[in-house]
């Protein structure tokens, strides 16, 4: 378990502030946040290679704030390795290791076999990454604190050590926090994910709630939302709508029905906001587009214009005009081609009460 | 064109003393080691003196270089400043410092001396000055070594088990030790050429450096210029491992 509470440490000129958040006992968290947010130097405090200057750090049930980064039991893997460039990669791989069985274990289940003989300023930046994976490891720490390990790695060998990671760590039974850049592996990866910027915690919690129920929109834009509205919210007092009643996870919060106004938008949604401004999100995969209205349970129903079409590999990004307010979603690109969209389409876009998020 | 010129002239000026020295004096020096016994006493305790001052400032001087690379603590900058001092002060007001501390009419000189250690006068006076005059450049060097090996080698390497000696004599000081050595080159030349201080503190037994004056004051320059080609010659010994030391700087400490 990785249990910090209100902690403050420096490292020259930034400052990590009043830090609280709980990775429970082989559990698998994940930090997030902009570059220069203090994700490093947070994994650094745990570490306890940057002293603390208050608050408390509690690392596999043991308070160890003030104690010594050796006997805290937990490893440490920078993106940029660090590998002892004075010693060959298996010297490396035997520093700190617990035994020759568990570097050989570690050799043959993250693939890097071929590199035991190189020398470490051979390697490229993602073999790097495997062997300072591998020698953390080596070490067996109760706690493993990753900082971007994967992000050296071509796709293919970055899923691949990634499910290793997982399946190591199930195993073996550590508590993992990672840092990372990349939303999909903080989804991947996650039990918990910790939304950190200007050294301080912004959101934590399942990275499901951190993704759909951003607390703020500007977590809603960092986390890649593309449809944030400035407005205001109304509850709607009559009795539960029929859209709310046919939503039984809607039912079981105890949520109520809202009207959220924005220019010409108007959207319905479900939660527990009451009156007053606020801001709605939308996640462009929650948007649905259709050349008909369709009969769907979906509440809010939108015609517009498609003003921007970008496509990537399988998925497309379609930007529709509806009366003046950009709406973005997120379809496959074979959604794109058997509908025949193109810039000035007229379509109709879909989405769920459920889908609208208030902050 | 114009700075390429003021270069060049640079160069000659630096180098041509050295050369004609070497070219003028150097076959006669060392021919003349062979029947000059106090030439070569002279080399001996120079050459032992100045190692052993070298000794003592790699052992005092590494702890203190390592601090001021790693730690930011109060009265740091009048630290530095304090080991700046001997490299800005002229060398016989050195002397005259060191002799007003260790001499037999001070404290500590007299204590020294009832303990049997005799300063003034003796090779102990020697390494003191030499000490005092090129620990700092050793301590400089050292210092910018250790600043150059970036510190998360360390936190890794305690994260991996190590504690903060095992982590500094198995990651830090190997990743160091090219620099430190030079570092040592540096001081150790230093020591050798070293003649203002020492001669305030001991003129006798005499180092090449006092020798090479002291035939120079005698008997004018055809004596001291064997000596002091010997001198110049045993001065491009460590410009020559420092050479090849850079040379074969291919270990990167970064990441």
């Amino acid at each position: 378990m990785i249990e910090v509470h209100g902690l403050s440490a420096r490292l020259g000129e930034f400052e990590l502030r009043d830090v609280t958040f709980t990775v429970p006992e082989s559990g698998y968290g994940v930090v997030i946040g902009p570059a220069g947010s203090g994700k490093t130097t947070l994994l650094e405090a745990i570490a306890g290679v940057v002293p603390a200057r208050s608050g408390e750090v509690q690392l596999a049930g043991r308070r160890v704030t003030t104690t010594p980064p050796d006997e805290r039991g937990a490893g440490l893997v920078y993106q940029h390795a660090y590998l002892f460039p004075h010693l060959s990669v298996l010297e490396n791989l035997r520093y700190g290791a617990r035994d020759e069985s568990t570097v050989e274990e570690l050799v043959s289940r993250l693939e890097i076999e071929p590199l035991r003989q190189r020398d470490v300023r051979s390697l490229s930046g993602g073999e790097r990454q495997l062997v300072a994976l591998a020698r953390a490891l080596a070490h067996r720490p109760a706690v493993l604190l990753l900082d971007e390990p994967f992000s050296a790695l071509d796709p293919r060998r970055r899923a691949r050590t990634r499910r290793e990671v997982r399946a190591l760590h199930r195993e073996w039974g550590f508590t993992a926090l990672q840092v990372t850049h990349d939303f999909t592996e903080a989804g991947l990866l996650g039990d918990v994910a910790i939304l950190l910027d200007g050294g301080r915690v912004l959101q934590h919690g399942p990275p499901e709630q951190v993704f759909r129920r951003p607390a703020s929109p500007y977590i809603a834009e960092f986390l890649g939302a593309e449809n944030v509205f400035a407005g205001t919210a109304r509850v709607l007092a009559e009795a539960a709508p029929d859209w709310l009643e046919s939503d039984p996870a809607a039912l079981a919060h105890g949520y109520h029905a809202i009207e959220f106004t924005s220019g010409p938008l108007t959207l319905y949604t479900v939660g527990n906001a009451g009156d007053g401004p606020c801001y709605a999100v939308v996640r462009s995969e929650e948007v649905v587009l259709s050349l008909a209205p369709q009969s769907t349970s979906a509440r809010n129903l939108f015609r517009g214009r498609v003003v921007e079409l970008g496509t990537l590999g399988a998925f497309a990004r379609v930007t529709i005009d509806v009366d003046g307010t950009p709406l973005v979603a997120a379809v496959t690109t074979r959604s794109v081609q058997e509908m025949g969209l193109r810039e000035g389409s007229k379509v109709y876009a879909t989405f769920k009460a459920m889908g609208v998020h208030l902050c | 064109m114009l700075a390429a010129l003021a270069g060049s002239l640079l160069l000659l000026f630096l180098g041509a003393p050295v050369a004609e020295l070497i070219i003028t004096g150097g076959a006669g020096g060392l021919a003349r080691l062979g029947r000059d016994a106090e030439l070569r006493q002279a080399l001996l305790l120079t050459g032992m003196t100045a190692t052993t001052a070298t000794v003592l400032g790699v052992v005092c001087g590494t702890p203190v270089a390592y601090l001021l690379s790693r730690s930011e603590f109060r009265g740091r900058a009048i630290l530095s400043a304090v080991l700046d001092l001997p490299l800005l002060i002229p060398h016989p007001v050195a002397g005259i410092a060191l002799l007003l501390v260790l001499g037999r009419d001070s404290a500590v000189g007299s204590a020294l001396l009832a303990a049997g250690l005799r300063v003034v006068g003796s090779p102990v006076g020697i390494i003191c000055a030499m000490l005092f005059v090129s620990a700092p450049l050793y301590i400089s060097g050292a210092r910018e070594a250790f600043a150059r090996v970036d510190p998360r080698y360390e936190a890794v390497a305690r994260t991996l088990g190590d504690d903060a000696w095992r982590s500094f004599r198995r990651v830090t000081l190997p990743l160091a030790r090219r620099g430190m050595v030079a570092a040592s080159v540096v001081m150790w030349a230093r020591a050798v050429s070293e003649f203002g201080a020492i001669v305030i503190l001991t003129y006798n037994p005499k180092v090449v450096s006092v020798l090479s004056w002291d035939r120079f004051a005698t008997f004018g320059l055809p004596e001291a210029l064997p000596v002091a080609a010997v001198m110049a010659i045993i001065a491009l010994i460590p410009l020559t491992l420092l050479r090849a030391l850079r040379h074969d700087r291919s270990m990167t400490v970064s990441s």
